[in-house]
């Protein structure tokens, strides 16, 4: 029994780790954009479509993924809503005139790709995905 | 004026595709969105419908098609088809305009613009954007909202980052002329009686807004004040004639995790005094002054709950139940994807000073209730 209990704690340890190596995202730039960090009010202004620049003066451009647990993560942890609220958010400033709706992208390799070839390019994606080419900024 | 601006936006968007290396290099976007409504009316009849005995005369559909040629300069038209009651059903030009965003702190638009007066205005008439089937009628009531949409001119905006215990502040300067079509629901009972306006009724605009997004997460505060100056309309045997009124409005709006609230009180600050000329002459005058509270919950990831009060009041009116409407209201809607959604919401209404004129004929009774349902879809 003692057995079955080690094996289950391991079990659900290696699975929670798995689990949150999938669910962190990070924010990655093209390397032409100076700031090294970015400020979580900042990170959701430029995302919600209410900044185009990072307290530095770096000119940023967002481009989102279409879906997929670093988007969901992402919203979650820096927006504050889910993709339904999110992708609403955009299409009333659409519609509104207020600004066109960001990229959005099949794979975080797209995004990569994407944010490595376009000047003031900004993006997420799992932590685990191959990223080079762009720089991660840090979320302060 | 109107034509040089739209001359002006076609050249821009001629000389842009001229240079344009591919499609793609402009970065070209369509989005849309379409919503069908159906209103039922305990008593009266509502918004030139025949809603007593239930009306889906309440349809829209609009296509945005833009461009992003550079990261600083956008330009996008839409246009919008538009049916309620027995207003609108017409395909018109909704907005054009080119717009160039120096920095975050500095940024014009120009063409035919939205108006960003008060809380809602720039979003009232884009239906996927909100809980609500109709936003609080005493604000923005959706039978005359055709005077406040859009401006052929210009809208100064931008942004300036205060220190962080103190916020930032959004600024929104804007000036140009106003066109209401012959059709508009202002001019229904005109219409009705065969005294309808010749011509589009046009006047000058000019107005600004603030809205500070205070440091308190979530929290804004802002106030507009939009002048419009007198004008007078050539009607069918007379014309009509409107002395200059302001449009204030003090607003607030609070977004936390899954909680939306809202206020907003408005006044039409004027004189308001109409004078129609021909038979029968008639001087009207009015002070029309609103308010709401509103608050919605998200209650899953889909199903969003809501409720406000809406009420309106005009000064210049006698005492009775023309001179006010009040509105409790209850709302609920449904998301089934991030492109389909479905809206009901009944209203609680007292008073006929909004909204039931129009229809009606007949004696209005003091009290009804609105039943609204809508389902819309957007990409």
């Amino acid at each position: 029994m003692k057995k079955h209990f080690i094996a289950l704690f391991f079990t659900l340890g290696v699975l929670a780790l798995a689990g949150n190596a999938h669910a962190q995202a990070i924010v990655i730039a093209n390397p032409g954009v100076k700031a090294a960090d970015v400020s979580k009010v900042d990170l959701k202004d430029v995302f919600t479509g209410s900044a185009t620049s990072l307290k530095d003066g770096s000119q940023v451009t967002p481009v989102l993924l279409k879906t997929g647990s670093a988007h969901d993560e992402f919203l979650s942890a820096y927006i504050g809503k889910n993709d339904t609220a999110f992708r609403a958010g955009w299409r009333s400033l659409v519609f509104s005139g207020q600004a066109a709706m960001p990229k959005s992208l099949d794979s975080e390799a797209a995004v990569v790709e994407y944010v490595a070839h376009n000047a003031g390019a900004i993006g997420y994606i799992g932590k685990a995905t191959p990223h080079e080419g762009v720089k991660v900024l840090a979320v302060r | 004026m109107n034509r040089l601006l739209v001359g002006a936006l076609a050249l821009a968007l001629g000389t842009l595709s001229a240079k344009a290396q591919s499609l793609d290099d402009l970065n070209i976007q369509i989005h849309g969105y379409a919503a069908q409504g159906f209103l039922y009316t305990t008593h009266n009849n509502i918004f030139n419908a025949e809603s007593s005995d239930g009306s889906p005369a309440w349809t829209e559909a609009v296509l945005n098609v833009s461009s992003v040629p550079t990261p600083k300069l956008r330009v996008a038209v839409q246009a919008r088809y538009f049916l309620l009651g027995d207003s609108g059903n017409a395909i018109v030009l909704d907005w054009a305009a080119a717009d160039y965003k120096f920095n975050d702190r500095l940024g014009v638009r120009f063409g035919k613009v939205k108006t960003p007066w008060g809380l809602f205005n720039e979003t009232q008439d884009i239906d996927p954007s909100y809980i609500w089937a109709l936003l609080p009628q005493s604000v923005y009531d959706v039978t005359t909202r055709n005077a406040d949409l859009a401006h052929y001119g210009a809208v100064i905006y931008g942004t300036f980052k205060l220190s962080p215990s103190v916020g930032k502040l959004d600024y929104r300067v804007w000036g140009g002329e106003e066109v209401i079509p012959t059709d508009d629901g202002q001019f229904a009972d005109l219409n009705a009686a065969g005294n309808g306006p010749l011509n589009p009724f046009t006047y000058v605009t000019l107005g600004g807004a603030l809205h500070w997004r205070t440091p308190i997460a979530g929290l804004m505060i802002g106030a507009s004040d939009g002048h419009a100056n007198q004008g007078s309309v050539a009607l069918v045997g007379g014309s009509e004639s409107f002395t200059a009124w302001n449009n204030v409005s003090y607003f607030t709006k609070y977004e936390k995790d899954k909680w939306l609230l809202a206020g907003e009180w408005n006044r039409q600050a004027s004189p308001g005094t109409l004078i129609t000329t021909g038979s029968p002459s008639s001087s009207v005058s009015s002070d029309p002054r609103a308010w709401y509270l509103m608050a919605s919950y998200k209650i899953t990831g889909k199903l969003t709950a809501g409720a406000y009060d809406s009420q309106a009041v005009d000064h210049d009116q006698s005492l009775g139940p023309d001179r006010y409407t009040k509105d409790w209201t209850v709302s609920g809607r449904y998301d089934f994807s991030q492109f389909i959604y479905l809206k009901a919401e009944e209203h609680f209404i007292e008073g006929t000073s909004l909204s039931f004129k129009n229809a009606n004929n007949a004696v209005l009774l003091p009290n009804s209730n609105l039943t609204a349902l809508r389902i819309g879809v957007s990409f």
